[in-house]
């Protein structure tokens, strides 16, 4: 598989088997990437790697480009987090800050890439675009998610443009899954009138045989947990209704949604949106939390808390 | 029975241009048995989940929803219309095929890709192509007939513009929507109507910002709905399919 890297990559990640264990047989990075490899993140009986991904100055600045390849050989797994949530400061000369990640995940492979979410300040502008190219027998866990913003500080909704690509080949060139979203100002409809109350939006991707039953699973608590959340509205809606008693019903603090896709069902995508940051983080840890054993240790137990 | 008279009523002498009228309005006609009724376009779910609290919630939901399927499936029906052959349309398919990775949306849009094909084979008999398309690919695995790409090879063969093909495909969305409205009892069918003309200028608007692009380009602008449409599975009762 050649490796085609250019001036502007700014990372490039590769493992290896190396006597018998996952090994980072090559790490590069230059600014505005860092790349972070502890040693001592997962338990030493689970062979993977981990490997953290930071920005200077804690953020990503208008007009930075950034670009990393990871490539991970056959059966080995390698975990892609970061050490905070990305911030994306507001854009200058309406210049846009961009993020391309190519992985290559190999035959009986794991790529774990499960980063804290991104948040866009105030007129901030945003792309991101990963690609994944695997094989029937890889395995994938990819978490996509942002938030409103510093919506504390009633910032929510109110960066210009963000837009996040993922993209999942099979077999080097045959798309499975193709996802892109676009949350940009529009005189349609603004952002935030769109989220209506929600702060998060999150996207959880699980794909390979080693995740087939933590799929099976998510699948029946989300479908357990939406059920109770969901009902009919009572038979008064509409024009003769009691407004006061529609308005009593409250909208789910959390909402989330499961779906398989790819030949014969190998995938699964997961979109959970809330009104918090902490019940995304909550969602997330205790659902991939059975990810410790590939991993090491369970995603998302030191953030967010 | 005067010979002349009956000579010209059958006598097909009227230009092409004049019979494509008849069929644009047949396609858009809901009248078209190609099942768009048993679907909701997320609507059902978003009562249930109370973002949708009353009558007035209605009308930015559909816009959301034009808005939508202008981003991500007007570069389909574009590509199709201005290339109705089968290698591009077998293409596109499997690209939208992994492009609606909400399973919901994902099986209606096949199901209802499949009624039009098997209607439109039907009923545009002149049109060879679409019932040789039909007969060589259904049950073979290799495409999955969704909507949004038969839309468009459909118009290319019929000789509809671009411009008109994706408008007329978001006529269709504003329709079907505004019908499971009325079914769901959100508001009544004058009402329907009435949001169906106040609308139309948010729809052309909708049109024009996401015609003719390529499918390189499509993407989802609310996953707030896309969400919330993928619980449709979860609803305890409902009315509809999606």
């Amino acid at each position: 598989m050649a490796e085609t890297e250019t001036e502007t990559t700014s990372g490039v990640v590769t493992v290896e088997k190396v006597r018998g264990r996952s090994t980072i047989t090559r790490c590069f990075f230059k600014y505005p990437l860092k790349l972070i490899l502890p040693k001592k993140v997962g338990s030493s009986q689970v062979d993977a790697v981990w490997i953290y991904a930071l920005s200077y100055g804690g953020g990503i600045v208008s007009g930075d480009q950034i670009s990393c390849k990871i490539s991970v050989g056959d059966g080995c797994t390698a975990s892609f987090t970061t050490q905070a949530s990305t911030k994306v400061y507001k854009s200058v000369d309406s210049k846009c800050s961009e993020q391309v990640l190519e992985a290559i995940i190999g035959n009986e492979a794991f790529l774990a890439l499960i980063p804290d979410p991104v948040t866009c300040f105030s007129t901030a502008r945003y792309s991101q675009k990963q690609n994944f190219r695997i094989f029937s027998c890889s395995n994938l866990v990819v978490v996509d998610w942002i938030t409103s913003g510093r919506y504390q500080s009633g910032e929510r909704w109110d960066f210009t443009s963000y837009k996040s690509t993922n993209c999942i080949y099979l077999d080097n060139d045959r798309p499975i899954f193709i996802d892109s979203v676009l949350l940009e100002q529009s005189l349609v409809c603004d952002i935030a009138e769109r989220m209506q109350c929600y702060q998060v939006i999150a996207m959880v991707i699980l794909l390979g045989p080693k995740l087939k039953n933590l799929q099976n699973q998510i699948k029946e608590v989300v479908k357990k947990m939406m059920t109770v959340k969901l009902r009919p509205p009572t038979t008064n809606f509409g024009r003769y209704a009691k407004s006061e008693a529609q308005h009593d019903r409250f909208v789910p603090d959390l909402i989330a949604s499961c779906s398989t896709f790819g030949p014969q069902g190998i995938g699964s995508v997961i979109r959970v949106t809330a009104t918090t940051t902490e019940a995304v983080y909550a969602f997330l840890r205790t659902h991939l939390s059975s990810l410790e054993m590939f991993l090491g240790a369970p995603p998302y137990c030191q953030s967010g808390i | 029975m005067d010979h002349s008279t009956s000579k010209s009523c059958t006598n097909a002498n009227h230009d092409d241009k004049s019979l494509l009228h008849w069929t644009q309005w047949q396609l858009l006609d809901s009248v078209l048995p190609t099942g768009g009724f048993a679907h909701s376009f997320g609507l059902e779910s978003a009562l249930q989940s109370n973002l949708i609290k009353q009558p007035e919630d209605l009308k930015p939901f559909i816009i959301q929803v034009l808005d939508n399927t202008g981003s991500l499936l007007l570069p389909f029906v574009h590509t199709l219309n201005k290339s109705p052959d089968t290698e591009t349309w077998t293409r596109l398919d499997n690209l939208l095929e992994a492009t609606l990775t909400n399973e919901i949306a994902r099986k209606a849009s096949a199901t209802q890709g499949s009624a039009l094909l098997r209607v439109a084979a039907s009923v545009f008999r002149e049109i060879t192509e679409l019932k040789l398309i039909r007969e060589r690919f259904i049950g073979s695995g290799l495409v999955f007939f969704h909507h949004a790409c038969v839309f468009g090879l459909l118009t290319g063969l019929l000789g509809f513009d671009g411009r008109m093909a994706q408008r007329a495909y978001i006529f269709m969305t504003m329709r079907d929507v505004l019908s499971a409205a009325t079914r769901l009892n959100v508001v009544g069918p004058i009402a329907a109507s009435v949001l169906q003309h106040e609308i139309a200028s948010a729809a052309e608007g909708i049109v024009e910002k996401w015609r003719d692009r390529n499918v390189e380009d499509a993407c989802q602008t609310n996953p707030l709905l896309d969400t919330v449409q993928g619980c449709h599975a979860y609803l305890f009762s409902r009315l509809f399919c999606s």
